[in-house]
This record gives C-alpha cells, structure tokens and sequence, in this order.
C-alpha cells in the first residue's frame, strides 16, 4: 500500500520528451543527489578560504550568574590567541542583536549577568579551531549565581527575574474569544477540562549551525556565508547588531544545508560574533562551527515546550459546542523571534472539528533555559495533542467511541471552503472520507486474523502485560503563512480594528529566471533551503511551463543584498509559493521571446511568433528559433528581455474572504493540508515501554507535484513526531542545568524506534492555489504526536490512564499505570 | 570541533603518520589529538565525511578503517597509520555511482544529505557482511547512524535495491567471489548492463 499513488518514475525524464508530458506530478528523481552522494556537496562546513582562522565560545556554566569579572589575560598571552571578544569590546562600535519582543535586545555576549547555560560570555579567535578551544580553556569567568528560575510556576509565582528591567517574567499573553465562547460552556451538557504538558523539544538538525564571514576592507562592507535560515527575512538580525546598512551585509547560504526545520532561523548570534571578529582583525575570513554540545545546550534553538489547560464543551450527542484554550509556553531565557509561534494555533484552532466558539489563551513565559526557536509545525503541534487529549477526555466522559466522537464533529465536505471562527480558511478536503477510509483499512488489515489488532491477539497479549491500542484521527496541516500576522505580539492590537487591507505587507514571493548561451534556464529563489529539493521541484515546475528539460535547468540562490525582504522557505510555503513564481516568470520570458524573435530574427510582429516545445518560431511553424540563441540575440541589448523576475503574491492577499485575518493580524494559512492516522500502538505496562507496531496514514496535500518528495516529507515528519511523542526531551534540573547536552541525552529515533508507516494519499486540489499544490512541509511532525498519544489513551483505556504528558516516556507510562493501580 | 587544523605552533606535539585514504598513500605529520574525520576532511581533502555530533551517535562520520566501519569522530587519526581508510569518494568510479549510491538516488534515501555519507559507508559494511540482509538485520545494520530528514523508510528500500543490484552485477560477473574490493570499485560496466535499464547517472539527469 505504500506505493499507492507514489511511482518513483526512473527514467522520467526519457518518457516526457517523448511524450510530451508533464513532469509536474511526477516522481522525477532529485537533482541534488549525485553531488550529495559522492561527497561534493558543499555544506557550511566545506567553505574554507585560505587563511580563515577560527572562532570558539566560552559559556556560561551557570543558569543565572551576574559576571563578576570576566579574566581572558591568560588567552591573550599564549601564542596562538589572535583575538578574544567580551562584551565591552562591542559596545563601542556594534550594537544589541534584536530580540523578538521589545526592550529584551541583547548583546552578542553576555554582558554582567548570564542567563542560561551555555550563554556565550567571551569570544576567542585562533589559527584553528583546536587551539581556540585550548583558548577558551584559559579564559576566567567569575559568576555570583543567582536563583534561577527553572519552570513556568516559579516564573509566574516566584520573586525571581529573569530581566529584572522587564519587570515581569510574562513578558507577552492575550486571550482571544471568537463567538459566544460562555454561552457555549454554560448551555452544553457536559464541560471537561484537561492538563496536559508538551516536553521541550527541537528539530536537532544533522547539521549544526556555522558561519564563515570576511570584513572587506576596501568596501566597507561583509559578506557572511551561513547556514542560516530565511537569511532574506531575518538579515536585520545580523546587519543590525553590526550597524551597518543592509546592502553592506551580504548573507549568503550554501546550497546544501544539513536541515533546519526552523532551528537554523535564529542563529545570527554566531553570524554577528563572526563578522566583528573579522573586523577586528582586518577582514581575515572567520569561521565557526557550532559543536553538538553547544547546539543543544546553548544553541538558541530549542522549541515549544507548553503546559496546557483545554476546555471542551460538548452536549450528549457528542456535538462539540465550545472550546476553551489556554497554555503557558516557556520560551527561555529571551523572547527570541519566532514569538509568533504562539499564535499560529489559530490558523488550526479547532482541527477538523466544526466549533463555533473559541477562547484562546496564553502566556509567554521567561526562563533560565536557552531561547527557543522555530521548529517544524510551529507550535500547532502541540495545540493539535492537547485538543486531542481533550477530546478523548470528552469520549470517555460520554462513554462512546472516541472515533465515533470525532466522526460527529468534523467539519463536513459541503462546508468547504471552511472559515474557522479564528478567521483564517480550511480550502478543501473530505475529512469524513479520510477517516472512514483509514479506519477501514486498519479494520481490513489489522482487525481479522493474523493481524496486528486480531482480538484474539489483543487479549493473549494482554495476559502479558501488552496492551495495545489504536486510534483514529484527521488532522489539519495548515500551509503557506504570509503577510504581515507575524508581528502582531510587536503591534498595538487595539489599532488592529481602524487598519485598511491596503495597510498589510502582503510579502509577494521573487524569483528570477534568465537564458543563458548554451539554453540553460538559470532560475534564481529569493531564499534558501534546506533538504527539501527546491532544486528538483523548481526544475519540474520550469520544464513543463517553458516546455523544456528538468535537466536544462538550473537552480541557484540569491544572497540578501540581490533579493528583496521575503518571507522564504517556512512554514510549508514553497510548492505552493513556487507553483506560482515560476509560471509568472515563465509566462513573463515566453513573452519576452516572442518579442526578441519578432524583433530580432522574423523581423515581424509579435502576434505572428508562438512560443511552442522550448522555442520560437512562426506561427505558421516555417522558422524557428532555439533558446540558446535567443540569448545571444539578447546579449547586446540593454534592455535584456531574457533575463525576468517576478513576484508572485501571496494566494490569501488574492482572496477576499481572508481580509479580515490579514487586516486584523490573525495567523493566515490559505492551505489545509490534511491526514488521518491510525498508529497502532503496545504498551507494556510492567517496563512503561511504548511500541509503535505499525503507523497507518492517510495523506491528503492536494495535487502532489513530486510525489516522491511528497512521501518523503510525511515519512520525515512522522519520524520527528514519533520521537517528540516518545522520547525527545531537554530537561533541565530544578537547579537550571540542562540534562540533555548530548545525542545520549537527547533522543532521537533511530532504526531501532521507528515503526513501519503504511501511508496512502489522496488529491484533493486546493481551489486558491496555481497547481492546487497544498503545503506539506511540516504534516507528521503537527499530528503524529497527538495520533500516537492518543493510541497510547485507548491501548490503556482500562486503566484509566490518559497520555497526558510527552514525551510518554517509560517511567512516565509506568508512573501513570502504577497510580492507577493504586487508584483502584 | 569540525574544523580545519592546518597550521600548528611549534609547541604542539606531532607524529608522522602513513594512512592509506581511497587507496592512494597519504604521509604526513598531525597532532596526536586531531580527530581522523578532522584529518580525512582538512588534510586529505575527503570533505564528504560529516561531521554531526563528535561524540560517536550521529554516524555522519562513518568511514571504513581496514573494511570495517568505525566513527570517524572517536577515532584519532595516529591510530590508522598503516590503515586503509575508505570514505564516500572512495566509491563512485569515473563518475558512475556505486550501487549503493545509485539505490540511495533512486529510493530517495535521503533528504539534506549530511548523513547520507555515513549511511552508505554503513550500508557498504552491511552488505559485505550479509550480501542480502532482512528488514531486522538492515535495521540492526544501521542502527548506529542517525537520518533526521527521511524517516529511514526509504533507508531500508535503497539497501534491499542495493543488495539485489549487487547481488545481480555478481551474477553478471561470472560468479566473482565479491570481496570488499570488488564490491568497493563495482566496473562501470557492470552498472550498464542492468536488468532494470536505467543508466545510473543518477543525479546528472
């Protein structure tokens, strides 16, 4: 069943030239392979230019110390130190890196007070990065520890501050109502509430962050090569810190970066830090390269990490009537960008259900911990597990099937386009039909002899002590943010009311294309990437709309100086951004050729040229004209018709009915990806160990434009879901250390964790997109969590036991089974 | 600390080694405590070796040392002198990717590719130990290697696609016995003549 839908067309390329057919939907083998795999790919880690020198950190060892005196004389004395950086040395000529929320700016290292672990206090620069760590070794660092303040409780109840400045350590909250939100819970027949706790988690990327960055001495200016994501959104946060101008810092990222999944977006501390330490010693190109323990302990880059409360009022018929929302997310140390992670749940707010009324709520919570960042799904992943919580909470209460439960409340085909009371838009989708459908395959499958949920099966292993368990679930991927809603924490709400649509920054999508002499189409992404295969899907999109070869193509990147501000490649954005930059520019270049032929070759008007099959000619077919030669033809003319670009705006700022989120600042997200899982799970409840036996899903992103690349997104994400779902944690201690430094400590799946997914997709085209393509970036990481906690509820129904804190570890499960038993 | 280690100050200590790195002879001088995938990526220019964790999880560093995998992170470079040291740029021959290579393109076994390195040098030990491993011993196999983007699924299809690709160039080969070497420099003929007609150039198309 895994092939359904998914041919991974070898040899693709030979059978559309001969028969004219698209290479959008098919499963054209990726273009970034070959250099991956035979070693020449160039990550951030191969960019070596000659005589770069290298940076090292010393960090805090303290979760929250005032710095007492800050000694590097030791450094400075031995032979290979070429530079050491504190803060004083920055304050002179640089300035604070921006934060996410005002007044929280912050110097690229520590100044008099530290606040996490693994804060960055000094600098050191030497020939190689093995000396700059004995540097680093050399330096003094006296702390007066602090108390820290290690959880949301003692930062909400205690005395402690973490920015004593701030006042507060709830720096941002709102609560949001959208209908008749009391009236719901006060006339429903039944009213549940539910605690549940979503573990500190990230994206942990293969590839660590780095940066190589050169002061140039005669321009007066940098160019900085990072792995760094959306470097033509988040450039300010380098260009600022350095007071320079924008277009005197040029990032630029290598085409090939060993994944982010959001982690990477906020690294311009290290990128900052670099860039001085090259001015400081006279434009010597300066590298650093993040190592794991650094990453994980003091990287910037730890995610969502939330206490929920979930409210769900719902009448005897199972009919959900109201639901009431509230979390506490602890952020860390420093209300870093991405803070806008707490709202995107509203652009998913209800999942598949059909509920009117929506109180939404939260508080912002500041930590002695690392800063968080992006990760994959945004913080919808959690609000996706505790309203699934909930809502298994509310089937127990009524006594019905938790899948007859759900089935009761999805949104229904006909209510398509769905507007949620949160205002943004589901486009299309059968969500009754997806979980009809998942269930019946699992039914077919697994419920019947042999199978894995073979009643008899079921009841032997439960002598055993194996409890096992499924459960049937639609999720909403919500795809393709844009505009403007991500400042809304940085805008005064109240002036949201009196703002125009004309006043919202709709951040279109750029992208160029150009001919070059020997027909290759260079086409050009005003951002980066990071293991999607932009390079392929770009190649796809380009062959069919100018009628030429995948392999005729090729893909590069635009450093931020040559791009305008853009959004870029988040938050399941780029099929569908893509899908329509590049028919834009396509259609702008076909034109273009057309007129470059009727002027400079046919001699005749552009209404007698077609552009047919990767070429001109006449339109009674007589001359025709090849590409590689239109770009000679073009070579001289100022005005240079074979070179186009085009920005191609954001499908919502097309579309009416999302005017109100847009002007209102509310999270937009024009496509509703969606999948119905069904992980079918074991619980031993004598070791706490949970197995995932098998993951059944069902996967809907609309037209799939590779369908391989479509299938290795949702394997992806279904593999970081199930680790957040079952071990991924950064603990810290109740002193403030952190607990999870190494890959030891930090989980990640491996061979050995991973079930087999049994995956299917169906099409579904989305009416507000080019192709109908739906964003699929994120998917199994924003439900897999909450499928497999939610299996892990119905495999211990009969203890009572709800999944009410991931990750389920095993002593968690035992905990909770021990409790029970004790209950009883 | 993934870096290059190229200058050294006279007061570090240094021995000659002699390694032997995709068979040609490398003789040079390092420091006792330069990590082997430091050495292979700075000094040997092997850049294909990853470096993703330094303390033995990841498996981004995996190389072969003498025919068997080790990590390249937790081993110094003084302790292959004499050794045969295989990366990935060990395998593809005059541009015609290794089978196993070649199955990793074709299944889509990889994603951002920083681990992808490691994965096939595991697979190529793998392989030469059990030439048609079952789901458990592939998952066995490879459970020293780390892969955040794929979700390994399509991991298991390029080694089963791999082993048969070899299993089936064996064949053709007229029953060699399939020793590492030959497993390691595959002809490119071998990579024509099979069943399946695809031209193996992979990534080029």
């Amino acid at each position: 069943m895994s092939e359904a839908g998914v041919s991974k067309d070898v040899g693709v390329e030979d059978d559309a030239e001969s028969e004219g057919q698209s290479f959008v939907g098919s499963g054209l083998e990726r273009v970034e392979d070959h250099r991956i795999l035979t070693g020449e790919a160039e990550y951030i880690h191969d960019i070596a230019p000659e005589g770069a020198v290298h940076m090292a950190l010393a960090r805090s060892v303290h979760p929250h110390a005032e710095l007492v005196d800050v000694d590097t004389s030791a450094a400075e004395d031995h032979p290979d130190c070429l530079l050491t950086l504190t803060a004083d040395d920055l304050k002179d000529d640089y300035e604070p890196m921006p934060c996410g929320l005002e007044g929280f700016e912050e110097w690229s290292l520590a100044d008099d007070r530290v606040r996490f672990v693994g804060e960055p206090v000094v600098a050191v620069v030497a020939s190689d990065r093995y000396a700059a760590e004995d540097l680093v070794d050399l330096v003094e660092i006296e702390y007066e520890q602090l108390d820290p303040v290690t959880d949301v409780q003692e930062a909400t109840e205690g005395d402690t501050l973490v920015h004593e400045h701030a006042g507060t350590n709830v720096p941002d909250s709102e609560t949001l109502e959208f209908g008749a939100v009391d009236d719901a819970f006060e006339n429903a027949d039944n009213v549940v509430e539910t605690d549940c706790e979503w573990g500190r988690i990230s994206g942990v990327p293969l590839e660590t962050a780095g940066v190589v960055a050169q002061y140039d001495t005669d321009h007066d200016s940098f160019h900085i090569d990072s792995n760094i994501q959306l470097h033509t959104l988040v450039d300010d946060t380098v260009y600022e810190p350095l007071d320079y101008p924008p277009e005197k810092v040029n990032l630029e990222v290598p085409p090939d970066v060993g994944g982010s999944f959001g982690t990477k977006i906020a690294i311009h501390r290290y990128c900052t830090l670099s860039a001085i330490a090259s001015q400081q010693l006279d434009g010597t190109p300066v590298k650093f390269v993040e190592d794991r323990v650094e990453n994980l302990q003091g990287g910037d880059m730890h995610c969502s990490d939330r206490e929920y409360t979930v409210r769900l009022a719902f009448d005897d018929d199972g009919t959900i009537q109201g639901l009431d929302t509230y979390f506490a997310d602890d952020f860390g140390a420093f209300p870093h960008y991405p803070v806008n992670q707490v709202l995107k749940p509203l652009s998913a707010v209800t999942n598949a259900y059909d509920i009117d009324a929506v109180r939404y709520g939260y508080d912002l919570v500041l930590t002695n911990k690392t800063a968080q960042t992006a990760y994959r799904g945004f913080g919808v992943d959690p609000h996706l597990y505790a309203l699934e919580t909930a809502v298994d909470e509310a089937a127990r209460e009524l006594g019905i099937d938790p899948t007859d439960f759900r089935r009761v409340n999805l949104i229904q085909p006909d209510q398509m386009p769905y507007r949620l009371p949160t205002h943004n838009i589901y486009d299309s989708g059968d969500y009754p039909a997806a979980l009809d459908r998942i269930e019946e395959l699992v039914d077919e499958a697994e419920v019947c002899e042999g199978g894995l949920l073979d009643p008899d099966v079921v009841e032997a292993k439960r002598e055993e002590g194996k409890y096992r368990g499924v459960s049937y679930s639609v999720h909403i991927e919500p795809g393709v943010s844009g505009s403007d809603w991500t400042d809304r924490q940085r805008t005064e709400t109240d002036a949201l009311e009196e703002r125009e649509r004309e006043d919202v920054d709709e951040l279109p999508e750029h992208f160029r294309i150009q001919l070059e002499g020997d027909g290759t189409v260079r086409a050009f992404l005003a951002t980066d990437t990071s293991g999607q295969g932009h390079q392929t899907l770009v190649s796809q999109l380009l062959a069919d709309s100018l009628g030429v070869l995948p392999s005729d193509i090729e893909v590069d990147y635009l450093p931020s100086v040559e791009a305008p501000t853009e959004y870029g490649s988040a938050a399941s954005r780029m099929a569908v951004m893509l899908s329509g930059a590049t028919e834009g520019a396509a259609e702008k270049l076909r034109e273009n050729c057309r007129q470059l032929a009727a002027e400079e070759v046919f001699g005749c008007g552009v209404e007698d040229v077609a552009y047919r099959d990767g070429a001109v000619e006449r339109v009674d077919g007589s001359e025709r004209v090849p590409l590689a030669e239109l770009a000679d033809l073009d070579a001289g003319r100022n005005q240079r018709l074979t070179r186009v670009s085009y920005d191609y705006d954001h499908p919502a700022t097309k579309i009416d009915d999302f005017d109100e989120a847009l002007t209102s600042k509310y999270p937009v997200y024009p496509t509703a990806a969606f999948a119905a899982n069904a992980p079918i799970v074991e619980v031993d409840v004598t070791t706490g160990e949970v197995e995932i036996l098998k993951f059944y899903t069902l996967r809907d992103c609309g037209t799939m434009l590779n369908p391989t690349i479509v299938e290795g997104q949702a394997h992806g994400g279904i593999a970081q879901g199930v680790g957040a779902a079952l071990m991924e944690e950064f603990q810290y201690d109740g002193e403030g250390q952190p607990k999870a430094i190494t890959l030891f400590d930090y989980l990640l799946p491996s061979t050995k964790n991973m079930p087999d997914i049994e995956m299917e997709h169906t099409e579904t085209p989305s009416p507000f997109t080019e192709t109908g393509a739906k964003g699929t970036g994120e998917g199994g990481m924003l439900d897999a969590p909450a499928s497999v906690a939610s299996a892990i509820t119905a495999a211990l129904e009969d203890f009572d036991v709800v999944a009410d804190q991931i990750p389920m570890t095993p002593h968690r499960v035992r905990r909770r089974v021990r409790d029970a038993q004790a209950d009883d | 600390m993934s870096s290059e280690s190229s200058s050294q100050s006279l007061a570090r200590p240094t021995e000659e080694v002699t390694v032997s790195v995709n068979g040609e002879d490398v003789t040079t001088t390092v420091e006792p405590r330069l990590k082997l995938s430091d050495f292979l990526r700075d000094e040997c220019g092997k850049r294909g070796v990853r470096v993703g964790c330094e303390h033995g999880v990841c498996g981004a560093c995996t190389v072969l040392v003498d025919g068997r995998s080790v990590k390249s992170c937790l081993t110094y470079a003084v302790q292959v002198d004499g050794s045969d040291v295989v990366t990935v740029e060990g395998l593809a021959s005059d541009g015609d990717l290794h089978p196993i290579q070649d199955a990793f393109h074709r299944e889509h076994a990889l994603q951002c590719g920083f681990c992808t390195s490691g994965f096939v040098m595991a697979t190529k030990e793998l392989l030469e130990r059990d030439p048609d491993p079952d789901r458990e011993a592939i998952e066995d196999g490879l459970a020293d290697n780390i892969c955040r983007c794929t979700g390994y699924q399509n991991i298991y299809d390029a080694v089963e696609t791999a082993a048969a690709e070899l299993a089936d160039a064996e064949r053709t080969d007229g029953g060699v016995s399939g020793g590492a070497d030959e497993l390691l420099h595959a002809p490119s003929d071998d990579l024509e003549d099979r069943t399946d007609g695809t031209d193996g150039s992979g990534g080029d198309a």
